[in-house]
């Protein structure tokens, strides 16, 4: 159950091994084993409550804002345990990037969002930057719709283009993982619809890992489905066979509706 | 269908409810009249005297002896300094203070306590202030000075400063702190260049009303910046200030320096009104943002 | 699998056990199609033969309500894993049923015509024996989709294997015929028709027991072997 469903040619990015989470003294997460596949869309499903938010916090160590939130076991990003102390913790947010529920764009221009992330790690010259930015919106598919207008307030932008705006943020400092966090949630059916077709188109660069109240949407965009329920792991396998042909009884219950 | 004595117990009860509502809507609408009566009153006797004695040479000429011409020119110039000293000491303490409760500090025991001294300091009659400053500066001294005045007044307006900054910091939500930290940014970072972005526009009316409250004490400025007949711009010496002058005039058994003590009100009361005005449009752009 | 009635949605639980209970209901009457149509190709009787070549449309018109009743199913609640598989093989099901009605409408045809004929010395006793087989089968297997019963559905598979033995073993006794008295030829080939048309109501019933194995287990066993799929679903060697 840990390791990846049977595919060819899928290596693992990720490697959750015994991750245990707790908020105090509540146990969050408990003995939780996953492969987040290279290259595809892992989904965390789920009824609220269940970890599936705290697991995806956990890749890029977010928990650590908050005292009395604390993490054991392992979690392997290509060979090095990123739980570790001795992980550089800004080092680690540029290779994991992550999008929130609520668009969050930063209240300074268009093009300065893009910069913000960019500026962190390096030192670019205008022209240098000029095409970061650009080739980053490029690939969130904004690029057509705000070329015109970079110096204009990100916040200007409406919910669907500000989303794609964090998702071309986060992608603007390249990092090799790509977090979601319930992206579409907020979010009318044409944006999203919008923001599934970026994450498909995505994946191509990008390990992704969404975490989504919508199963239909998990099962759109999905190469794999992790279900969880109260802190553990049910089942995890093929977004296919999740969502046709689910193995456990708690997993069949909650995506035909009959959980509750 | 109702018969008709359940008919009639509608009716009354239908009866009573409109009349408990016409009685409470005009006991509220009277209560609100008498508080705005003396508003207007006060604006109106404010206005009305102080227009006589509005000319330019309010601007020009400095308080003048009992029974000869003048202006506020001196008064004027020292309320700007000093105010904009108390504001020069006071904005960078009060955001930094108001930071560090806001982003730092939050729910711990150190913040819980400092919020609670700065409510006080909140709360605390201005003259307390003054008299404070008066002991550790001006008895120090040994004279009264324009810079134990703005002290005064910064210290004053200081608990306001913390206290909006923290507020206004606070409204900024939190996925914007989570989202510009994901990036991998330093703290610091986070908060100069995201979080303070999103609240600036609080943060700005909270100065701005700061500023407004402090622009008419009198009583702090009674004990330590004094007043000065005379055109002055020295920090270390008594300056003059329109409270002080207002307080002094209007005491005077002169009727020219009444006229002024007039004038010098409405001056400070369109000074604050203009500083209200700017503060709910930055506030109006602050909710606009959230 | 759950029992239906757990669904958060009533709505939606009532429509599932609505399609579910018109598969059934269809199923009787294709069932009951087969019946007479056997009847009156065995007792000549021309009148049930019309009547079941003319009630052939009630089959039609329920494959296509039904039908679209899932379609609707499918756009408005989006079902998924058990419910999905419903959906699915209840679309499937019905297409063969309607195939059955079919060849029931197909063997009351030849019924009117070898009700002009002369009657065989055996009373047409093979087609008696091989309709009822697969009548049997076909009644076995919807009362496997109504219970979810896949070992039913299984046996009810294998038993496929014995129609088509008993088929070839009129087929061959139909040839004799033909080659003993080529008058005969033109009568016996309606009852070799007959005899197909039962042989393929067997394997439409099969169709139907692989759709409930998919149904219950999730798992596609067409064109696997009876043997292969005892093995993977029964765990049987």
């Amino acid at each position: 159950m840990s390791n990846l469903p049977a595919s060819n040619n899928v290596t693992s990015k990720l490697q959750v091994r015994d991750l245990n989470f707790y908020y105090g003294k509540f146990h969050a997460l408990k003995n939780i084993q996953l492969d987040v596949a290279s290259h595809r869309v892992t989904a965390f499903i789920g009824p609220s409550g269940c970890g599936k938010s705290t697991l995806l916090r956990a890749f890029n160590r977010m928990y650590e804002l908050y005292p009395g939130q604390h993490a054991t076991g392992e979690i392997i990003l290509d060979g090095e345990n990123i739980l570790s102390p001795r992980t550089d913790l800004f080092r680690l947010r540029a290779r994991v990037g992550m999008v929130f529920q609520k668009p969050t764009p930063f209240p300074m221009s268009i093009y300065e969002n893009i910069a913000f992330g960019v500026r962190l790690y390096e030192k670019l010259g205008k022209s240098a930057m000029d095409e970061r930015v650009e080739s980053a919106l490029q690939q969130a598919a904004l690029w057509g719709e705000v070329k015109d207008k970079l110096r204009q307030s990100g916040m200007s932008l409406s919910g669907g283009q500000q989303q794609r705006l964090c998702i071309a943020r986060a992608i603007a400092v390249s990092p090799e993982v790509v977090l979601l966090d319930e992206p579409a949630s907020a979010l009318d059916p044409i944006s999203t619809l919008k923001i599934e077709e970026l994450i498909y188109e995505l994946k191509k660069n990008y390990t992704l890992v969404i975490v989504t109240h919508n199963m239909q949407q998990a099962a759109r965009v999905s190469d794999y489905t992790a279900f969880m329920y109260l802190g553990e792991l049910v089942e995890f396998g093929n977004t296919n066979q999740i969502f046709t042909n689910p193995s456990k009884k708690q997993t069949e219950d909650y995506i035909t509706g009959r959980y509750g | 269908m109702p018969s008709s004595t359940d008919r009639k117990a509608m009716d009354w009860r239908y009866f009573r409810r409109r009349a408990v509502n016409i009685v409470n809507l005009s006991g509220s609408v009277f209560a609100t009249l008498f508080g705005l009566i003396w508003l207007f009153w006060i604006l109106w006797t404010t206005f009305s005297a102080g227009i006589a004695a509005f000319d330019m040479s309010l601007f020009q000429q400095d308080t003048p002896a009992p029974g000869s011409e003048g202006g506020l020119a001196n008064a004027i110039i020292g309320s700007l300094i000093m105010v904009g000293l108390a504001t020069v000491i006071g904005t960078p303490i009060g955001i930094l203070a108001g930071t560090y409760l806001a982003e730092y500090g939050k729910k711990t025991r150190v913040a819980g306590f400092i919020r609670f001294i700065n409510d006080i300091l909140l709360s605390a009659p201005s003259i307390i202030i003054g008299l404070f400053v008066y002991e550790i500066v001006v008895l120090q001294v040994g004279h009264f000075s324009a810079l134990a005045g703005a002290l005064a007044l910064a210290v004053i307006m200081l608990p306001v400063i913390i206290r909006t900054t923290e507020e206004m910091l606070r409204l900024v939500p939190n996925p914007l702190r989570e989202a510009a930290l994901a990036l991998g940014a330093p703290r610091w970072k986070m908060i100069s260049l995201v979080a303070y972005r999103a609240a600036m526009s609080g943060i700005l009316t909270g100065i701005l009303l700061s500023v407004a409250r402090i622009a008419g004490e009198t009583a702090p400025l009674l004990f330590t910046a004094l007043n000065n007949q005379f055109w002055s711009t020295d920090l270390t010496q008594p300056m003059a200030n329109l409270p002080v002058v207002i307080f002094q005039f209007a005491m005077s058994p002169y009727e020219s320096w009444h006229a002024l003590a007039w004038a010098g009100s409405l001056l400070i009361t369109l000074s604050v009104l203009a500083l209200s005005i700017l503060a709910r449009v930055f506030l109006r752009k602050a909710r606009m943002e959230h | 699998m759950e029992p239906i009635h757990t669904h958060i949605s009533r709505q939606f639980n009532a429509e599932l056990e609505d399609i579910r209970t018109r598969v059934l209901q269809m199923g009787g009457l294709v069932e009951e199609q087969i019946g007479r149509a056997i009847s009156a190709l065995v007792q000549g009787d021309t009148t049930m033969a019309d009547a079941v070549a003319t009630e052939d449309y009630k089959v039609n018109r329920m494959e296509v309500n039904i039908d679209e009743e899932c379609s609707q199913i499918i756009a408005r609640r989006q079902p998924a894993a058990g419910d999905l598989r419903l959906v699915v093989a209840v679309i499937k099901t019905i297409t063969d049923l309607e195939r059955i009605g079919d060849e029931a409408e197909k063997i009351a045809r030849m019924a009117t015509r070898l009700a002009t004929e002369e009657r065989p010395k055996n009373n047409y006793m093979e087609i008696q024996a091989l309709g009822n087989h697969v009548r049997l089968m076909v009644h076995d297997a919807l009362d496997a989709f109504a219970r979810l019963d896949i070992e039913a559905a299984i046996r009810i598979a294998r038993e496929d294997e014995r129609v088509d033995s008993e088929y070839e073993g009129v087929m061959r006794q139909m040839i004799t015929y033909m080659m003993e008295d080529p008058r005969t030829i033109s009568r016996t080939l309606n009852v070799v028709w007959a005899a197909r048309a039962l042989e393929r109501i067997g394997d439409h019933a099969c169709n139907i027991c692989e759709y409930i194995i998919y149904l219950v287990k999730g798992k596609d066993v067409r064109h696997t072997s009876l043997e292969q799929i005892e093995k993977e679903i029964l765990g049987r060697s």
